[in-house]
């Protein structure tokens, strides 16, 4: 492509392109420039500065998705903040501005900051879990095998496999009368009678975080796995002639090369469990008792559903949403971690 | 003769790792599976095969009873109708919004494209609970509640996000001299994007509209809440409600669960590709 060829080009989106280094790749800007000319970058830069017809397109596109998601997203989460600051509860006569108190009672909520204790630890397991499980299903299939193909298809299964039916057989199976765990329960030794799983206290908890794992980690692993097939077989070569064991290798080599898709997927675990509302309300309904597996997502709905307390609940949700901002800069910064590491 | 046996207790021990290995394999699999496959054998036996202790694990009587009377038992055909109109509806909006901004994102250049990311990020991982409450209220007071179509605007909300991701990524893989080939051959911009840069990116397209389908497929949250008519229930609400009435049948409410899984399992498996590089790629990019 000559760069006169370019300059002819209508609207000088060419010139626009060449300036869009915010968002673009830098792939795209190295190949933009060996394609370039020194005319054509003079061209562009000339038609940049100039106003066209096509210089709204953009803007309109994404006011149109902004509005959307507007209606439907950041309209709802700005009447939280508003109404968190009311004394909005069904069935109260006149609904009025309380100021911080909803606040103030947020942190002297013992309920709230249970919740949170809960949903922490539900995190921090299951994000261990799914990707530690995710990782070692990752390396066991990572060598050519006969049937591989359908190893991994039947792994990534439980992703693809709806919530609703998840649960329903996981309720089934922890049925504490007819439920196959109780079989399986009583090959260890010293359990002779049946478990009441779900309603159990002390085992309520681990059974959810154990089927949120089961949930959740084949997509971790699909992941790593195109990450691990990523590493160029140099890379390995090297040890090999070093006299590296395998668990060198593993330690050395393949951990530190795939420690920001590693990071990335802790990320995306931990949002994935905040967000967990169907596996949780199904399941226990944040049961058996006390509260014990109600998360903050969970007890959100409650307030709101159950008690009828909506200015409650919207203090709580701006609480949860705190969270997601946290959560959010966690990810940019994986992301960008991961992003670092491939350009490399 | 020394020789030789030291090369058959190699090869017999290369053997053997190689079969521990596939036992490894099987096992885990096995495992993983195996919530899928009980799911499986109660809806495929009779009742009473299920409802003692210990069940067997493998059948012994296999009858089709329960996938027969399922449809008998529960409004199982309203329900696939409702979630069919439903994940339409939302796979329909997702695609015209998704090309829009995956394109916006991509071909196109702007300010504020950094902002506009982390808003779709943010959005992205905002749990569904924190709006359902003022959702719910805005609906009620519009006369909204208890709509399909009204449901499928808030579902598609919520996914649009990944989607556009998953759409960007297949976007970026496009040489740009394509894109403005088009544009000097005299295309707009929007007649570039439909000519040209949708006919390439046909499995991403095929992507975004499983995730999104499927999506408002198993949503359960939005759907209890905005529908209370037991006419326009879709099936994942109307599974849940199985759960509480005590007396239903297990072999049926399992086998209509797992009639409403085989249609996303096969879907997901079949494009597990493109999502997984949408998803880790895709918004790394981001």
């Amino acid at each position: 492509m000559s760069g006169a060829f370019h300059g002819s080009a209508p609207d000088g989106v060419w010139g626009e392109r060449l300036h869009a280094p915010l968002m673009s790749t830098s792939g795209n800007i190295e190949r933009m420039f060996q394609s370039a000319t020194a005319e054509a970058v003079e061209e562009r830069a000339r038609q940049r500065r100039g106003w066209n017809r096509h210089h709204s397109l953009p803007y309109t596109l994404v006011f149109l998705i902004v509005a959307y998601l507007g209606v439907f997203i950041l309209f709802p989460i700005a009447q939280q903040f508003l109404t968190s600051f009311s004394n909005n509860v069904v069935g109260v006569d006149k609904v009025t501005w309380v100021g911080l108190r909803n606040y103030e009672r947020l942190f002297e909520d013992e309920d709230f900051w249970f919740a949170v204790q809960v949903t922490f630890t539900y995190m921090a397991f299951v994000v261990v879990g799914a990707v530690s499980l995710g990782l070692l299903a990752a390396l066991l299939l990572n060598r050519k095998f006969r049937g591989r193909n359908l190893a991994r298809s039947a792994i990534a299964v439980p992703w693809a496999f709806p919530e609703i039916s998840a649960v329903l057989v996981f309720l089934w199976m922890c049925n504490p009368t007819f439920g196959v765990m109780n079989v399986f329960a009583r090959l260890i030794p010293g359990i002779e009678n049946n478990l009441n799983w779900l309603s159990d206290p002390k085992l309520a908890m681990p059974l959810v975080i154990a089927l949120s794992i089961w949930k959740a980690f084949p997509f971790t692993f699909l992941v790593i796995l195109a990450a691990l097939q990523a590493i160029p077989r140099e890379t390995y070569e090297a040890a090999e002639v070093d006299g590296a064991n395998p668990l060198q290798v593993l330690r050395h080599i393949t951990i530190p090369e795939i420690t920001p898709t590693l990071l990335l997927m802790a990320v995306l675990m931990s949002i994935f469990s905040f967000k967990q509302f169907t596996l949780i309300w199904l399941t226990t309904g944040g049961g058996p008792y006390g509260g014990i597996t109600e998360t903050l997502v969970l007890r959100i709905y409650q307030t709101a559903f159950r008690f009828f307390d909506l200015a409650y609940g919207a203090t709580l949700g701006v609480s949860g949403f705190v969270i997601v901002l946290g959560l959010t800069l966690l990810f940019v910064y994986a992301q960008q971690r991961q992003d670092r590491a491939r350009r490399r | 003769m020394a020789a030789s046996s030291t090369a058959a207790v190699h090869k017999l021990r290369r053997l053997g790792k190689g079969v521990a290995f596939y036992a490894l394999i099987l096992g885990f699999c096995a495992a993983v599976l195996f919530p899928v496959y009980w799911m499986i054998v109660n809806s495929i036996q009779p009742l009473s095969h299920g409802m003692q202790f210990p069940p067997p694990l493998i059948p012994k009587e296999i009858s089709f009873l329960p996938f027969i009377t399922l449809f008998e038992n529960f409004p199982v055909a309203r329900w696939l109708v409702n979630s069919l109109l439903l994940a339409g509806m939302t796979t329909l909006i997702v695609l015209a919004l998704a090309v829009l901004g995956s394109f916006a994102m991509t071909f196109l250049r702007w300010r504020g494209k950094a902002a506009f990311g982390l808003l779709l990020l943010m959005t992205q991982m905002l749990p569904e609970a924190l709006v359902v409450i003022p959702v719910y209220a805005m609906y009620r007071n519009l006369g909204l509640s208890d709509s399909l179509p009204a449901l499928s605007l808030v579902d598609a909300a919520f996914i649009l996000p990944i989607c556009i991701w998953i759409l960007k990524n297949s976007f970026d893989s496009i040489a740009e001299e394509i894109y403005e080939a088009a544009l000097i051959d005299g295309c707009s911009p929007l007649g570039a994007l439909v000519r040209t840069l949708l006919p390439l990116s046909a499995p991403g397209l095929v992507a975004i509209s499983v995730v999104s389908f499927f999506y408002a497929w198993n949503e359960y949250l939005f759907a209890v809440t905005l529908v209370t008519s037991p006419d326009i229930r879709p099936v994942a609400v109307g599974l849940a409600s199985l759960k509480v009435m005590l007396d239903t049948p297990i072999d049926r409410v399992l086998a209509a669960a797992l009639f409403f899984s085989i249609f996303p399992v096969i879907f997901y498996l079949l494009i597990q590709r493109y999502i997984v590089a949408g998803l880790s790629a895709g918004a790394v990019k981001g």
